[in-house]
């Protein structure tokens, strides 16, 4: 019939199409799902070392966070200085929070690295980038939905939607309306 | 040809670009007039329910999911945290040490003793940091529900 050489070419396109986002959210899905276990976008390193703030003038902030980086060795641009209390100090540079005991001269330093490909998938995945992607991803969700649909009636006779079709897609719903009665 | 298409690709990248000053979360803010967190740590009981802006340095974010963040006070030692819905906003680690106009309802989080003892336990594992018990006062906790938020790039 012609409407199914339409389906079957509209199913096979968008597959092609649908391919590359697909793997990408298939990646994201997995890693946001663990989100109580690990942090799926970043790894946070910490680490704890001394500096040495002897003859460093403790009030003024600045001349603080300077001899700090110097010490730690922390080149990346400064973001801001933050007086927390008398003997705290934080200091925000790109990637890096360092907290400083002024007194005990302890630095605690939390480092992010972005996770490679983690990061970009799930900047796209939890749409961080808003404005076109909104629309461009609910173009591909429409895609996706047309993708299933076509994909019921590729196939002709017992192998498809009248027969073993029927009963795998029957599971496909029920399986999550099982869980929702399980869970709600 | 491809002249053109490369021109439109170009177009569409630099888009983010021309606003990157202060980005938007959530609802974004629309209150004009920002509330002082000494306020609202001050006189809890004038505020909780209401919706108020604030405005302060970003010293903290979640580290696991980015649902939380404390922003610092007007006043030496004093910060609020703002905890938004897991999911519905979340707070990039880039935003600490970043300048944050952040709308939420004032929300006072009953808990007892033991309870903030579990509750601060659980941030500070979340940031990986050592955390005393000792340190933890009767205190009530005040903290916004973040509904929006502007933070600058």
């Amino acid at each position: 019939m012609k409407w199914r050489k339409w389906n079957n070419v509209i199913h096979r396109d968008l597959g092609y199409l649908c391919f590359g986002l697909t793997i990408l959210y298939v990646i994201s899905g997995v890693a946001v799902n663990h989100i109580q276990d690990w942090n799926p976008t970043y790894k946070i390193e910490r680490l704890s070392s001394s500096v040495d703030l002897s003859g460093v003038d403790t009030v003024n902030n600045n001349m603080l966070a300077l001899t700090v980086l110097d010490q730690l060795g922390e080149t990346a641009p400064l973001k801001n200085i933050f007086r927390v209390n008398d003997t705290s100090l934080k200091i925000f540079v790109v990637n890096n929070n360092i907290t400083v005991d002024i007194d005990s001269g302890l630095a605690f330093q939390e480092i992010s690295h972005k996770r490679k490909l983690l990061f970009q998938a799930n900047f796209l995945h939890l749409n961080h980038a808003k404005k076109w992607w909104t629309w461009f991803a609910d173009l591909y969700a429409v895609a996706l939905g047309m993708l299933a649909l076509t994909g019921l009636f590729v196939l002709r006779g017992k192998k498809g939607i009248s027969g073993r079709g029927m009963w795998l897609t029957g599971a496909g719903v029920l399986i999550p309306v099982f869980f929702l009665w399980l869970y709600s | 040809m491809k002249r053109t298409i490369l021109f439109f690709i170009l177009l569409v990248l630099m888009a983010p670009a021309v606003h990157a000053a202060a980005k938007t979360y959530g609802n974004g803010v629309n209150i004009q007039e920002a509330t002082a967190v000494s306020a609202i740590l001050d006189t809890p009981d004038a505020f909780i329910g209401k919706t108020v802006r604030i405005e302060g340095m970003i010293l903290e974010v979640c580290a696991k999911r980015g649902c939380w963040v404390y922003i610092a006070g007007d006043q030496q030692g004093e910060k609020i945290q703002v905890k938004v819905t897991d999911g519905e906003i979340v707070f990039p680690m880039s935003a600490s040490g970043r300048m944050a106009a952040v709308e939420g309802v004032v929300e006072e989080l009953k808990l007892s003793k033991d309870q903030m003892i579990q509750y601060l336990q659980h941030l500070a594992e979340e940031k990986g940091q050592p955390f005393d018990p000792s340190t933890v006062k009767d205190e009530r906790m005040i903290r916004l529900i973040g509904l929006g938020a502007k933070i600058e790039e």
